[in-house]
């Protein structure tokens, strides 16, 4: 912005420009110093998960390992009896994948027909299903464990679904207000001339949905597919409501397992901590141009 | 450079027009009709099984007493009276406002002070940014347990680090009066980069000729700052506000993991690790019910009093 006007010779004088750019050197300064603020504690956790037990108690916090102790890794991930920590890992990549895949169908699915088509109800339908973005979560908890508690499972112990992985993912194949409304949002861009255009060429509603919305929307689905596998990495309340046996649990319900499991041990816990966020941390310095659009256009919550 | 406004940020969504189809009347739309219910198939069965549909169970459940083995009695308001006579309860309700009423406040002004700084033209400023940015995406449980080293009494970092100020070493997580505002500070941590990107995305939407008319008027820069940019992003900082209200109200992920696992202190229990912990440790599904409904409640009239405000200072372009 400043850059914008000081292009203009007229407005400034040299002066005022060496003292505009005293001040932009300091303020990026402070701006760097506070970004390695932001980065301590992940260089503390990697720190941490490098040293000795008796480095961590005993040397400078912020002091080099004296080596790369990567026996660490190997204590923590072989922790727990009858389960690595290979298990949660996968675990968690499982329900991410299948909620993102889920989510991708249902909310373009719902999201191409609330932009696209004209049916009896669109408008009270659409709100009704924004009405429950706005009610919290939490409100559902109960009634959808009591759900899934009457809902028959070939293979479980209980005979329902709780203790099992399924609440933790079909639901995302059954739609999503967030997705719904961020898919609509982007479908309502494209051009209308375009499925008319296909309509009397006689592709039905599925044709244009297929070939024109969904191959154009790629990065609104991109945006809903990274947030979903956020969520669903990072989600910590359902896998503790639903899952009852360690080789169902996700990294999360593994880690705050881990508390209990490793007092004291920081160079463990940190290892654990620094495995179970390395793909957030890989897919958002990747991606990070989506993750920014995304939050700045809908407010998706992080 | 000029960026157009997202939409839902310059307003409401239910303020967006809903389009109408662009085919004939009779024949095609009732075919499409038959269309849309395919295409809504799955999401009506979510609304009504999932979401809407136990968001009504959820209010008739909170009127029974309900542990799942025997079945649900009809008890009336009782469960809302033995909420309001559980000294937890009432512990929960006041950390949980404290807790928003203090990282609220505090993540969006030290957020709007970040997006002003962040928002100039610098060669590796994007780098930077992702400094602040990056603790958005961890997991909480992950994180917390780094933050729980950072505020441990034996060999953690803040205590060397403020041990070189010469102040004592502290409990950070198990001294009741410390346990929350270090809650909140991993938080605000955590919390930072989301609100900036959104004032980031507000601050680029203002029009560079407003900041040139107020200069060739001889504005200053706090002036132009207190006049232009303030003004111009009232609408932004309602919609963060907003978000951020209604999330840290539902905080639960760094109680569980920073307060003692299982068994948060009074001085930290929040509303949703109550609901947590009775319906899902004890089973008491018609208390744990009436408490979300409590939240709910209580997050939907301080919506309105907020969206009420909004005449009073938002400014609309």
């Amino acid at each position: 912005m400043s850059a914008a006007s000081s292009a203009r010779p007229g407005l400034i004088r040299p002066r005022r420009n060496r003292a505009r750019q005293v001040r932009r050197i300091i303020l990026v300064t402070l701006l760097v110093l506070g970004g390695l603020l932001m980065m301590l504690p992940f260089l503390w956790m990697i720190l941490t998960s490098l040293k000795t037990r008796a480095e961590v108690f005993g040397g400078a916090p912020l002091s080099l390992p004296s080596g790369p102790h990567f026996e660490n890794y190997g204590k923590m991930w072989n922790a727990l009896p009858e389960v690595t920590f290979g298990t949660f890992f996968l675990n968690s990549l499982k329900l991410a994948t299948l909620n993102t895949i889920g989510q991708l169908i249902s909310c373009s699915l719902a999201a191409y027909a609330f932009a696209v088509l004209s049916f009896r109800g669109k408008g009270p339908l659409f709100a009704l299903i924004l009405a429950t973005l706005i009610i919290p979560y939490q409100v559902v908890l109960v009634p959808n464990f009591i759900l899934y508690r009457l809902l028959p499972h070939p293979t479980s112990q209980s005979g329902n679904w709780i203790g099992t992985q399924e609440p933790l993912w079909v639901g995302a194949f059954l739609g999503g207000a967030f997705g719904i409304f961020l898919l609509r949002q982007f479908f309502l861009t494209i051009p209308r001339e375009l499925a008319e255009a296909a309509r009397v060429d006689g592709a039905n509603p599925w044709q244009v949905y297929r070939h024109i919305y969904l191959p154009l929307a790629k990065p609104a689905l991109a945006t809903l597919a990274i947030f979903t596998f956020m969520w669903t990495w990072n989600d910590l309340l359902d896998p503790l409501i639903y899952l009852r046996d360690l080789p169902q649990y996700t990294t999360t319900v593994g880690l705050s397992l881990f508390q209990g499991q490793f007092v004291g041990k920081w160079p463990e816990m940190m290892a654990g901590a620094l495995v179970s966020l390395a793909p957030m941390i890989i897919l958002f310095i990747a991606a990070q141009q989506l993750f920014v659009r995304g939050i700045a256009v809908s407010g998706l919550k992080g | 450079m000029t960026r157009s406004v997202p939409p839902e940020l310059a307003a409401p969504p239910a303020a967006t027009a809903i389009r109408r189809g662009g085919f004939g009347r009779g024949g095609p739309r009732r075919r499409e009709g038959w269309w849309a219910l395919l295409f809504l198939g799955p999401t009506l069965i979510g609304l009504f099984a999932l979401s809407a549909g136990p968001i009504l169970a959820s209010f008739g459940i909170a009127l029974t007493d309900w542990d799942l083995l025997s079945p649900p009695t009809f008890v009336g308001l009782d469960n809302f009276a033995a909420l309001m006579a559980d000294e937890r309860f009432q512990m929960a309700l006041r950390n949980t406002v404290f807790y928003t009423v203090v990282s609220v406040p505090i993540g969006m002004v030290l957020a709007l002070g970040l997006a002003l700084a962040l928002d100039q033209r610098v060669r590796g400023i994007a780098l930077v940014r992702t400094m602040y940015f990056l603790p958005l995406v961890t997991s909480t449980t992950a994180i917390a347990l780094v933050w729980l080293w950072i505020y441990s009494p034996q060999g953690g970092l803040l205590n060397t680090i403020i041990g070189l100020f010469g102040i004592p070493a502290q409990k950070w997580v198990s001294n009741p009066v410390l346990a929350m505002p270090s809650i909140i500070a991993m938080s605000v941590w955590q919390g930072l980069g989301f609100n900036v990107i959104i004032f980031l995305a507000g601050l680029q939407a203002i029009p560079q000729e407003y900041y040139d008319a107020a200069a060739v008027d001889g504005a200053g820069r706090w002036a132009r700052f207190r006049q232009v940019t303030l003004p111009l992003l009232t609408p932004t900082v309602f919609f963060t506000g907003i978000l951020a209200f209604i999330g840290s109200f539902q905080v639960f992920d760094q109680v569980y993991v920073l307060a003692r696992p299982g068994e948060p202190t009074k001085a930290t229990i929040t509303l949703v690790y109550y609901i947590y912990q009775r319906g899902f440790d004890q089973f008491k599904m018609g208390l744990a019910a009436s408490a979300s409904w409590v939240l709910f409640l209580i997050v939907a009239i301080l919506t309105i009093v907020y969206f009420r405000s909004q005449r009073r200072w938002v400014h609309y372009q």
